[in-house]
């Protein structure tokens, strides 16, 4: 099994659902724990849903062809993967809007859950725009000392 | 993703089997509002087939949270296995609504 993998992730509704796919199978080809998996899977779901939604909101003025990747690695201590799109710029770890958890079902709001959820469960999150993409990489530990095994 | 549906009176128990994420929270919101638009007031899912969650499928679960208080009665969770649990923890949906072991136990909540 390649210790990394490169995937095009495409610009549609299920696009992410596609990539998480194959995400699951890189995972569990490393043999990587379940707890792990399932958190690394949903911080990365929430990051492309929120390219695929809104990276191109303004694609018309767009003059490059709209991309969304997914790089994938394994080392031997991380599971690290970087997120990258070409649309507006757009920082989620500082500008998604920071979802109030005490207020009642009525009052709640649930923009910037999906962000919250991923800062929660990736322990390095980071943001640079680059080349005029928006990339984030987040790094995981892995190992016996990883307290989120299952 | 597969929901069945089971009813006694105005409460409904909906067992949700497989993934909810942004691929398929619309149908999802399909499917419990009909079962709400069936006059359910009282609405348990049962979360034990549910193998993930996403914030998409937290959205459809808050409106339909909102729909049932609105009608008077609620919504419950049971047989959530744990990692989907811990994301109910973290984006504060244990706040919002009940959690039980069994669907027994949440319809019975409705009850009294």
């Amino acid at each position: 099994m390649e210790d990394r993998l490169d995937i095009e992730v495409g610009l549609h509704r299920d696009a992410p659902r596609k990539a998480m796919e194959r995400f699951e199978q890189f995972a569990l080809g490393h043999n990587l724990p379940m707890g792990l998996i399932f958190k690394f899977q949903l911080a990365l779901d929430e990051l492309l849903t929120n390219a695929v939604s809104y990276a191109f909101e303004d694609a018309e003025d767009a003059e490059v062809e709209p991309s969304i990747s997914l790089a994938l690695a394994v080392t031997d201590s991380t599971l690290e993967a970087t997120v990258e799109d070409n649309g507006r710029p757009f920082n989620p770890l500082r500008d998604a809007p920071v979802p109030d958890l005490s207020l009642s079902a009525e009052d709640r709001r649930v923009g910037g859950l999906g962000i919250h959820l991923t800062k929660a469960f990736v322990q390095t999150l980071s943001y640079e725009r680059v080349d005029g993409r928006n990339r984030l990489n987040l790094v995981q530990p892995i190992g016996a000392h990883s307290e989120e095994q299952r | 993703m597969k929901v069945e549906t089971s009813y006694a009176g105005s409460i409904a128990v909906a067992e949700v089997h497989g993934r909810i994420d942004s691929a398929n929270a619309k149908e999802f919101d399909e499917e419990l509002s009909a079962i709400i638009g069936k006059g359910v007031s009282s609405l348990v899912i049962d979360c034990g087939g549910l193998s993930y969650i996403s914030s998409a499928g937290l959205r459809v679960l808050l409106i339909a949270i909102r729909r049932t208080n609105e009608g008077g009665g609620g919504l419950a969770l049971c047989a959530v296995p744990d990692h989907v649990r811990e994301v109910l923890e973290v984006s504060g949906f244990v706040r919002l609504t009940k959690v039980f072991a069994t669907a027994d136990e949440a319809k019975e909540s409705f009850a009294q």
